[in-house]
């Protein structure tokens, strides 16, 4: 039930898709659709000194970010792994999305953002930009996209980047959080989501097949250059603008935070195939769920943890980001983020614990 | 063949979902009064605080029970013949089953204390959908709240109260809080922490009388201590008791003890009638009675009872006690024999760095047999594993980072557990591990 008294009303009916959420959510769209479609936020950015409208909304961004995080460090402030996660997630958006990129450009160098890469970020690896880049960054991009990526997903899951680096989220794991409840956990909309991810990482794979062969060839065939230059735009539209701004952020008050991330991201689609291969899991203890389902109602991507956690089974599953909320919130202690190679308790017991000198068998 | 459940608590469902994966043909029908669907009881403290909807208490989407072809029928049974395999409902329907598993749970105990029966209004107990909803309708109206019983739905109660800025007076029988699971220390860590929540925790007190308003409202409680407190709600949490007070007017009654009393295949003397769960009552080696009210031991008797019914040989031994639970945010984690402990057991009690936090184990003839953590995870199997071994406590020490289930980044520093059970091995004259 809710707590008596007006701004406990208005808490909940926020956080539950009451009057004043669909009003949160209709506003955060127009403020996407003003910023991507229009130049009304350029005046404003220049009256305050900025350069322009993106400077000006990364700032906001960071902001978010920022007063965000710290109410989530204040919130979970007994969890170290929250504290610790949170405390990295705004460095990185104070820093290398936000103040690194334009003091990038105050020494003449490329406005380049370290905390994004390909497939997220498709401009780094479209031939005809980032080779025009000086070699170090052409280099990060092509070794972050290729090794870092994979890598790190393979050992720390995807949650390195996810719930770590990536500002999307970022935004979702601190700004976010009232919302993070509103994910729909229905075995139904896994099934949905795994065609959708699956699809904009195909597509995203194919615009960049193309950009690199229309890099190459492009001048012997001026069809295929057009062809690629209008899917490129169509990509931007609809994947980049829509669906990680409008769609993603907009509807944080009506279906959750993860909404890009869990349906539409590329990124989160490759991490997520590594990481099922890869060593990260949720260990469940054994026999001691007592199925409240605190862990999937709180989980932002939707998973049913609860389904495996009565079921006593560790899992991995391709699209958990490792916030590691779900352990946070289960009041019986029963979940827990590992990377297998680390030798937890669960591996290293086989090997540490000799037969002890006062055992007796068994009566 | 027609299995027929009756309860569609943790016990009744697991049974189901157990008979189905065994036997695909039989007719399945899951029987409850309570709700038309199973749900975690113990997250109704989550729902009454908001941070759940009911919906969200259901363990299983509401389409499994279509998919595993389980009939829910929602109805409470007022009469079993056996002679005649027939349940009749309160409704005037009848039902016939080859096999019955009764899996009816538990209620809340109630005490009749003077002038408790003329309050008509307000007497709340905390274990059912309906307690839930009388909760809810009544915390509006609430300034003051009287909790009594010092157990686990009792803090929960307490937790829920406070949360919706009631005052609350919690009222505790015994000397600390809790001695049926904690040792003094532990008891008081509790304490100070439900204390801290602005709960007025009462020790030694119990209820003499009960006052009503005359709207027929609670309107207080007085103390064996003389205490008067006013209030509009008074939680009942004094444990609760097996649900079989509606077959002692059946037709064919089974054997009831504390509870429906069943060998260990989870037969009742009567033909194919089974019980599990809260309601069972099993019988130790010793002669006594054994009833395990606890969510994991309902959900182990429903999966053991299917199995008997469906014709394995099943001898059902209750294992090693084990629990978790939450004191408002202190966690808890118990394994095996830690209090009401025979004269020979030695305990070893220290409390780690920061606020909470404390191990405590139990040794008797050279072996642990006990485990109590406050304030920090652990993952019991570890436990149950070295119990079953036989270790020492010297033993077991040193090696106890290894049931650590702390969040990364977030485990509790053991070091000063090392040092203090050398100190209390210096102190009882034993060896320097």
């Amino acid at each position: 039930m809710i707590k008596a008294g007006t701004a406990h009303w208005l808490l909940h009916d926020v956080k539950n898709r009451g009057l004043t959420a669909w009003l949160l959510s209709v506003l955060l769209t127009a403020f996407y659709l003003v910023l991507y479609f229009t130049e009304w936020f350029t005046p404003p950015a220049r009256a305050i000194g900025l350069d322009s409208k993106w400077t000006l909304y990364g700032l906001l961004y960071t902001l978010a970010v920022t007063a965000g995080g710290l109410w989530v460090i204040r919130k979970y402030r007994h969890n170290r792994y929250q504290i610790v996660r949170t405390s990295v997630v705004i460095f990185v958006q104070a820093t290398f999305a936000f103040s690194i990129p334009h003091l990038l450009k105050f020494l003449h160098q490329p406005e380049y953002y370290f905390s994004y890469l390909w497939p997220l970020k498709m401009d780094y690896l479209t031939p005809s930009y980032i080779f025009s880049l000086p070699l170090p960054f052409i280099l990060y991009s092509f070794l972050g996209s290729a090794l870092m990526v994979p890598l790190f997903a393979a050992f720390f899951g995807k949650r390195w980047y996810c719930s770590w680096i990536c500002g999307c989220g970022g935004l979702a794991n601190t700004f976010g959080e009232p919302w993070r409840h509103l994910s729909d956990k229905s075995s139904t909309s896994w099934k949905i989501e795994k065609i959708t991810i699956h699809t904009v990482l195909g597509t995203s794979l194919l615009l960049t097949a193309l950009l690199f062969i229309s890099w190459g060839a492009g001048k012997s065939h001026p069809e295929l250059a057009r062809f690629t230059t209008g899917f490129q735009s169509f990509y931007g539209l609809i994947v980049s603008s829509m669906l990680a701004g409008v769609v993603g952020v907009g509807l944080y008050p009506l279906g959750g935070t993860r909404l890009w991330c869990r349906f539409f991201c590329p990124m989160a689609a490759l991490l997520g195939l590594v990481q099922k291969f890869g060593r990260y899991r949720i260990t469940v203890k054994e026999n001691m769920c007592i199925s409240c389902g605190m862990c999937s109602k709180y989980c932002e991507m939707g998973i049913d943890v609860r389904s495996y956690a009565q079921a006593g089974k560790s899992f991995t599953r391709a699209s958990c980001v490792g916030c590691g909320l779900c352990a946070e919130v289960c009041p019986r202690g029963v979940l827990r983020l590992e990377n297998k190679s680390h030798r937890d308790p669960q591996e290293s017991i086989l090997i540490q614990i000799q037969p002890a000198p006062s055992a007796r068998p068994l009566i | 063949m027609h299995y027929v459940i009756i309860g569609n608590g943790v016990s009744g469902i697991t049974a189901a979902l157990t008979l189905r994966q065994r036997d695909a043909r039989a007719r399945i029908t899951v029987i409850s009064g309570e709700g038309d669907y199973f749900i975690s009881r113990t997250a109704l403290m989550y729902a009454y605080m908001d941070r759940m909807n009911l919906r969200d208490l259901e363990p299983f989407e509401r389409k499994t029970y279509d998919k595993q072809r389980i009939d829910r029928v929602r109805a409470w049974v007022r009469d079993l013949d056996a002679s005649r395999h027939l349940l009749r409902l309160a409704d005037g329907r009848e039902l016939t089953y080859d096999k019955l598993l009764l899996a009816t749970g538990s209620v809340p105990n109630r005490f009749d204390w003077p002038g408790l029966s003329d309050v008509k209004e307000g007497a709340v107990h905390f274990v059912s959908l309906q307690h839930l909803a009388e909760c809810e309708r009544l915390t509006p109206s609430t300034k003051q709240a009287v909790v009594v019983g010092g157990g686990l739905i009792g803090v929960e109660l307490v937790e829920c109260l406070v949360h919706h800025g009631v005052e609350v007076d919690f009222l505790v029988r015994e000397s600390w809080y809790w001695p049926m699971a904690l040792a003094r220390e532990e008891g008081d860590i509790i304490a100070g922490h439900i204390r801290a929540h602005g709960v007025r925790l009462h020790l030694e007190h119990e209820v003499t009388a009960v006052t009503a308003a005359p709207s027929g409202r609670v309107a207080g409680v007085r103390t064996n201590h003389g205490l008067d407190l006013p209030c509009q709600m008074l939680g009942i949490c004094i444990g609760v008791r097996p649900a079989t007070d509606w077959l002692k007017e059946v037709a064919t009654p089974p054997a009831i003890g504390r509870g429906i009393r069943v060998n260990p295949s989870f037969q009742t003397p009567l033909p194919d009638v089974y019980a599990a769960g809260d309601c069972a009552e099993f019988t130790r080696p010793d002669g006594s009675p054994q009833v395990e009210q606890i969510w994991y031991a309902a959900k182990r008797q429903g999966e053991q009872a299917a199995r008997a019914m469906l014709g394995d040989a099943v001898e059902y031994r209750p294992p090693l006690f084990y629990n978790s639970a939450k004191f408002f945010e202190i966690e808890y984690t118990t394994v095996g024999d830690v209090t009401r402990l025979p004269d020979d057991a030695r305990s070893f009690f220290h409390r780690l760095p920061g606020p909470h936090a404390s191990i405590r184990l139990i040794e008797r003839n050279g072996a642990v047999i006990g485990f109590n953590m406050l304030g920090s995870r652990w993952d019991h199997t570890f436990f149950e594993r070295w119990i079953a071994e036989r270790r020492s406590m010297a033993d077991v020490v040193p090696q106890l980072h290894l049931a650590q289930f702390d969040v990364e980044f977030g485990r509790a520093h053991l070091e000063s557990a090392r040092v203090a059970f050398a100190e209390y091995q210096r102190r009882n004259g034993l060896q320097a591990a």
